[in-house]
């Protein structure tokens, strides 16, 4: 974290902030509006745009609630203890992920948006139900062979001192970026995982794995009734058929946030943690987790029982030894 | 090995406030708990990462998937996973018993460090399915041909399908503990008046415990909670009067403010060797002298079921040799106010010492400004296993406070047993 308040995009931004979070069911389907042939030439729904807009959402205080906490923590494996699990504040910032995404100025709908990669820097443990200042803002969108990406940029602060940090790196399938080109295959965000690759939980031969998961097929909805998070895909067989997949897809936070409460016994309070959500885990199913420690760092990789499908990659290490192997970016 | 048995030391505990049933833990598990207190006591002695000799917990209501609940636990604190760990149960004696046992392995030098934990939720209560069906799900699983699946299937009537839920009754009398209680209250003439006297008593202390910060390195808070759900600081024997008797039928003595109520909550508390205490730096409370565990026959001879102390006191206290009277500090847990009255009626009786416990005169006279001090069950609320740490860390550190002294510990358990334990001062006896 060389610069924890920069602001991601180039021009002016401007903050609305909300007192209470954001309904998420009506942005959802404002969000999914473009779908319908023409239906972004209206001025008020999303698309049409060509750059993400430059604006930053605030949500003047959020706190877990304990019940919906309990239930958070059942769903992902993280004990429900004196502080809260490091993706739970992606909880409270998902609101102003979907309103940024319907907002009539966002150049897309919402479908066919994939989360590639996803970055947390946890500066210090927060407590359980520790009031949050949350805010959710966006940065311009980057070529990348296959579309286009973005990342939402959210903040949780107490009394103004930042205490959690997360880049969400989305991919717009098919999108252009206004400078044009086609990138690179690395997403933006996930260079630091650059140590990991080629050995150990690299790309080599993974280390033999710590756990197995068996996955039921309705943890999507599950996991959709604790974090708010009802993109269709991760529900509905129709849904996900659009896209390609035979039956839902595992959410990638909860990939995530399952592997986090596996290492979370061993994690300090300030930590930073990457992962790149290679391929989507296809509901029900059975997953390993495999993990390399090395020092204060760790890797580690969530891929099928095979391990042909990786799933998952992640690195932790020092807050500020992340910020500094990609150069200060998120 | 060693010649001699070491002095153990009780360096200090955790809890969470302890909350009242579907209050404000209604969600978490045992698991949550247990783990939440280890790694608060953790924190407080800057263990992380450390591997301890062992950690005994346990829980008295338990789910049959909590297999080595204390393990798992340990598992997912911030202790070192190389920390052995081990589930007791022992009703409401559990959290004692488990500080009884690490002791002994440190007085023996089987281990330097350990921890004695315990958490109960009557909250996320472990319930079963209906026993009949149970039996018929397993005959059917028995059964080899298709036909004689059906038949036990066919087996199956609707009312099987309640789900069986844990009672708080004694398996071989039927009776709650309540109703235990209440006899005992009955048969030892205790008055309506003094039970309810005990009951502001203690809400009194544990409010005055908080407010001069006596609590303050012996609890975390957790979910929200700062201080017990239960405690109501301004409690008076004229509101614990209006109250109806739950227990003893409509004449009895024994009502909801005078019980304890069902309590969600955990603790733990870490004990040592002298010599690992003081290479990290850790402060020494109290050692812990020695302890007894007792039984009575409930069943046969029809002894008050929550009696078991009584009869075990004078043992231990001939072991020590120590009088009843000689203590500076007494801690009775208060399952229920009529339980302590009993208590310290039978060891002032004559004529009971003599004929039941084999005394030659009375075991003696227990001032009751020595007793609980800091609040008891009654008014923090009483999550089985979870009581003895509280118990056993508020002792130690009050004995620590006072700069010398001795304290006495009596947990009632149900089952018809009890523990109890001596603790001296690490400033010495005088």
């Amino acid at each position: 974290m060389s610069t924890p308040t920069s602001t991601p995009t180039s021009t002016p931004t401007s903050t609305r902030t909300l007192e209470t979070p954001p309904r998420v069911l009506p942005l959802y389907i404002r969000a999914a509006a473009p779908l319908i042939p023409g239906a972004s030439l209206l001025p008020f729904l999303p698309g049409g745009g060509g750059q993400t807009p430059s604006m930053r959402l605030q949500l003047r205080e959020a706190r877990a609630e304990p019940d919906r906490l309990a239930a958070y923590s059942r769903v992902c494996g993280f004990t429900l203890g004196a502080h809260l699990p490091p993706t739970y504040p992606h909880v409270l910032a998902f609101p102003l992920h979907m309103a940024l995404m319907a907002d009539h100025a966002f150049p897309f709908g919402a479908v066919g948006v994939l989360h590639v990669a996803n970055r947390i820097v946890q500066h210090r443990a927060i407590d359980a139900l520790e009031p949050l200042a949350i805010s959710a803002e966006l940065t311009s969108l980057q070529p990348h062979p296959r579309g286009a990406t973005f990342s939402f940029v959210s903040e949780a602060s107490v009394d103004g001192e930042l205490v959690w940090r997360e880049t969400s790196t989305m991919l717009r399938l098919g999108a252009r970026a206004p400078d044009g080109g086609r990138g690179r295959e690395s997403e933006p965000g996930a260079s630091s995982l650059g140590p990991g690759e080629g050995d150990g939980v690299g790309r080599g031969h993974p280390p033999s794995p710590v756990a197995r998961w068996r996955i039921r097929a309705d943890l999507g909805r599950r996991y959709a009734a604790v974090s708010g998070d009802c993109n269709p895909i991760h529900l509905h067989p129709l849904a996900s058929r659009a896209l390609g997949f035979a039956s839902p897809i595992a959410h990638g936070m909860w990939t995530k946030a399952r592997c986090l409460a596996h290492l979370q016994p061993r994690l300090p309070d300030a930590f930073a943690v990457e992962v790149r959500f290679k391929k989507p885990v296809v509901l029900p199913s059975s997953v390993e987790l495999s993990v390399a420690f090395d020092g204060d760092a760790v890797r580690f990789l969530l891929s099928e029982p095979k391990r042909e499908i990786v799933h998952l990659r992640g690195f932790v290490d020092e807050p500020a030894r992340m910020a500094q192997a990609d150069g200060g970016l998120g | 090995m060693i010649e001699k048995p070491r002095r153990v030391a009780i360096v200090g505990g955790n809890r969470i406030p302890f909350a009242r049933s579907n209050g404000a833990y209604a969600h978490a598990s045992n698991q949550d708990m247990l783990t939440t207190v280890l790694d608060g006591l953790t924190a407080r002695f800057a263990l992380d990462g450390e591997r301890l000799g062992e950690v005994v917990g346990g829980a008295v209501l338990k789910h049959s998937r909590d297999r080595d609940l204390t393990r798992e636990s340990v598992l997912g604190s911030r202790l070192s996973p190389e920390t052995p760990a081990y589930d007791v149960q022992q009703a409401c004696g559990t959290g004692l018993e488990t500080a009884v046992l690490v002791a002994n392995k440190i007085a023996l030098g089987q281990i330097d460090s350990g921890i004695a934990c315990g958490a109960d939720t009557t909250s996320d209560a472990p319930i079963a399915i209906n026993e009949d069906l149970r039996q018929i799900l397993l005959d059917f699983n028995r059964q080899r041909s298709a036909a004689g699946r059906i038949r036990q299937l066919a087996r199956i009537r609707p009312a099987q399908l309640a789900p069986a839920i844990p009672r708080n009754e004694e398996p071989r009398t039927g009776l709650s503990m309540g109703e235990h209680c209440a006899i005992m209250a009955a048969d030892w003439g205790i008055t309506r008046q003094e039970q309810d006297e005990l009951a502001a008593r203690s809400h009194r202390n544990l409010a005055a415990a908080y407010e001069k910060g006596f609590m303050d390195d012996l609890l975390s808070p957790y979910l929200g909670l700062e201080r017990d759900q239960n405690l109501r600081p301004d409690s008076t024997v004229e509101a614990l009067a209006k109250l109806k008797p739950v227990f003893g039928g409509r004449d009895g003595t024994m009502t909801a403010g005078n019980s304890t109520p069902l309590t969600d909550g955990a603790s733990a508390v870490l004990m040592s060797s002298e010599e690992w205490a003081k290479e990290r730096g850790l402060p020494v409370l109290a050692y812990l002298l020695d302890a007894e565990t007792a039984a009575i026959d409930h069943v046969y001879r029809r002894e008050g079921l929550l009696m078991a102390p009584v009869y075990g006191m004078p043992r231990l206290l001939e072991r020590v040799g120590i009088g009843l009277e000689e203590f500076d500090l007494y801690e009775i847990h208060e399952a229920f106010a009529a339980q302590v009255l009993c208590t310290m009626k039978a060891w002032q009786d004559e004529r009971f010492c003599r004929d039941r416990l084999g005394l030659d005169r009375a075991l003696g006279i227990l001032d009751s400004d020595r007793l609980n001090v800091h609040g008891g069950s009654l008014a923090a609320g009483h999550p089985f296993a979870a009581t003895g740490g509280r118990i056993l860390a508020g002792l130690a550190k009050a004995l620590h406070e006072r700069g010398s002294g001795r304290g006495v510990i009596s947990i009632c358990a149900a089952g018809g047993q009890g523990v109890l334990a001596v603790l001296e001062s690490s400033g010495g006896a005088r």
